[in-house]
């Protein structure tokens, strides 16, 4: 029975991403299959979370239950229908050569492997205490977590003020399986992975004009010690390769709007750069950046409206998770202070140690390999293309990180490059696949050229 | 401009050898390391709890120990601070023993004597030491696991 509610939740999760991404990709005729599971299931997660803390608000147990289902098989069917309307297709691109099959076979094989060891793991330190706790809590209450939790002092460790997009999917898994089992929820973390890396290649694919160099990136993705084999990583049950899932599907429709002009990208980016601050509180950030970047592209094509409503969804999902903060009474975090310009100057001091310590950081090769040696070889090519494209996903990789070094300004820990040391290497993990579609960018750079739109739409 | 795309194609070509020679000895070991399952409910907070303090199935144990105290009553639980197992012990602790109100209490010396004598007695149905040894005049002590002891607090307790 276990087994059976969880297909349901899975099911169900699929069933409303695809019903809003079909809606997104009918009018582009083709739809990629491939494209349309991954983004179901970002944006399925997303719809999902989003209900159960809508509809938590006035209702519980299992009639919360039963209306986040039939919302999302409604999703689903407005989706099918807005697709046979629009007399779209699904287009599956066949591997052309053995190069393209054999790499192909390799992506699908990583993918079956995390998601095997994801099994083999506990929930890690995060995962349990800031993630799951929240889940248990609230399949305990009904489906709702209780209003008392945000309040609770002796359960401020586990970070009540927390964005709840992971935890009330864990709950929607706890809700269909009838208990909260820790062993099969840990089937979303590797499902993240398993959309990141065909998005990776399809990006790559279509920026690059050639498969094989899309599917050789996705391929070396998992070869990054942090994604399996460090804390962070997604068999540990923490959310930053999820919400680096969300960063590099933001990105890349945010670019492909960018170089086709074609409606859907940018509603597809408008959606997945709406979640990012709904995954982690430091979705915030790369929000921020990604609307920095995408306004300076769409500067210099002149579609400032058309981008600003669609930052839209991303700004009233911030404003209103404050303001539930604020009601909740949410016990304010303790990890940093306040910003200001006095507390700044005072700790501009600690700048240098920042500055050594993300250094040795990104060359940790039990974390990174050489990884980042990589991004930084992308990085030049892109200075040396001197295009507005690459020089946005150059921005997209380095700004999140020198923010996010310049918030331990702020630490309010004992030990300020202790509080450094334990989260940068996870905080690193959010633009990672974006570093990968960089370097993928930068191999593929000498024969790149803007593709078409039916290029675009088919790769 | 032939040679700039030899150029580039034995760059990356030896950029990611080194990186897939480097990433591979951690990668490998990392996937091969532990067996998949037991596939029970509780797994995660069983595990830790087993590991730090020898409970097997500590999820219901706990709990169950707790319920005793009583329905309502604050449960103070005191740890060791810069004490990463004792911190996690305690978070545990309070993970398991919702929807009971609790308050964690770092202590940074080797005794608890002061901060004992600042608790407010009223609301207060148990003490909880997480690698924590409690005075030695504390009497009624339930030893639960090997670093874990509860002290039930009574309406006459001082």
């Amino acid at each position: 029975m276990i087994v059976i509610g969880l297909i349901g939740a899975l099911f169900t999760i699929f069933i409303a991403g695809f019903g809003v991404t079909m809606s997104i990709f009918a009018r582009a005729r083709r739809v990629n299959v491939i494209e349309c599971a991954c983004l179901a299931w970002l944006l399925g997660c997303g719809i999902v979370s989003l209900l159960l803390w809508i509809c938590g608000s006035f209702c519980s147990g299992f009639i919360l239950q039963i209306l986040v289902a039939l919302t999302c098989i409604a999703l689903g069917i407005c989706g099918w229908r807005m697709k046979r309307s629009a007399n779209a297709v699904f287009a599956f691109s066949k591997p052309t050569s053995a190069v393209e099959w054999i790499l192909g076979t390799i992506v699908a094989l990583e993918i079956a492997v995390l998601l095997f060891v994801a099994f083999k793991h506990t929930l890690g330190w995060d995962g349990l205490l800031n993630w799951e706790i929240k889940a248990r809590y609230a399949f305990f209450n009904g489906g709702t977590i209780p209003s008392s939790y945000y309040s609770s002092a002796g359960r401020a460790f586990s970070h009540p003020e927390y964005p709840l997009a992971i935890p009330l999917t864990e709950l929607w898994l706890y809700l269909w399986m009838g208990e909260p089992n820790q062993f099969w929820v840990k089937i979303i973390f590797p499902l993240f992975y398993a959309a990141c890396a065909p998005l990776l290649a399809i990006f790559v694919s279509r920026f690059g004009g050639k498969c094989w160099i899309g599917l050789a990136t996705a391929a070396l993705l998992p070869f990054v010690p942090s994604v399996s084999a460090s804390p962070g990583g997604i068999v540990v049950g923490y959310v930053d390769v999820p919400l680096s899932a969300f960063y590099l599907a933001a990105l890349g429709y945010l670019l492909l709007w960018f170089k086709t002009d074609q409606r859907e990208f940018v509603i597809a980016f408008a959606a997945c750069s709406a979640l990012l601050p709904w995954v982690k509180s430091e979705g915030r950030i790369l929000w921020a950046v990604i609307v920095f970047v995408g306004f300076a592209l769409s500067i210099s094509k002149r579609r400032i409206p058309q981008f600003i409503f669609s930052i839209v969804p991303g700004f009233v999902l911030l404003v209103v998770w404050r303001i539930f903060l604020k009601l909740v009474h949410a016990w304010p975090p303790s990890d940093f202070s306040h910003l200001s310009f006095g507390l700044l100057l005072n700790n501009a001091g600690r700048l240098r140690e920042i500055a050594t310590t993300l250094l040795a950081e990104l060359s940790e090769p039990t974390h990174w390999s050489i990884f980042w040696l990589l991004v930084a070889v992308a990085v030049i090519y892109f200075l040396g293309s001197r295009k507005l494209g690459g020089i946005a996903v150059v921005g997209a990789v380095i700004v999140p990180i020198v923010l996010y070094s310049l918030t331990y300004l702020f630490s309010t820990w004992p030990s300020y490059s202790a509080h450094m040391t334990s989260s940068m290497p996870r905080l690193l993990l959010h633009v990672m696949p974006a570093g990968w579609l960089a370097i993928g960018l930068a191999l593929a750079q000498p024969r790149s050229e803007t593709p078409s739109r039916t290029d675009v739409s088919s790769a | 401009m032939r040679w700039l795309s030899y150029v580039h194609i034995a760059l990356w070509s030896g950029l990611f050898a080194i990186f897939v020679w480097i990433s591979s000895p951690i990668v490998g070991p990392a996937v091969m390391e532990n067996r998949i399952g037991p596939a029970d409910t509780n797994r995660s907070i069983d595990a830790y709890l087993g590991a730090l303090t020898g409970i097997e199935r500590g999820s219901e144990k706990l709990p169950d120990a707790f319920r005793h105290l009583g329905k309502s009553g604050r449960l103070v639980i005191f740890t060791r601070d810069e004490n990463a197992q004792s911190e996690f012990l305690g978070m545990m602790i309070s993970y398991v023993s919702w929807p009971r109100d609790v308050q964690l209490i770092k202590v940074k010396g080797p005794t608890v004597e002061k901060e004992l004598a600042d608790i407010q007695p009223g609301s207060v149905v148990g003490v909880v030491f997480c690698s924590i040894n409690p005075p030695t005049w504390l009497s009624n002590r339930v030893r639960l696991g090997s670093s874990i002891v509860l002290v039930p607090v009574t309406q006459d307790a001082p």
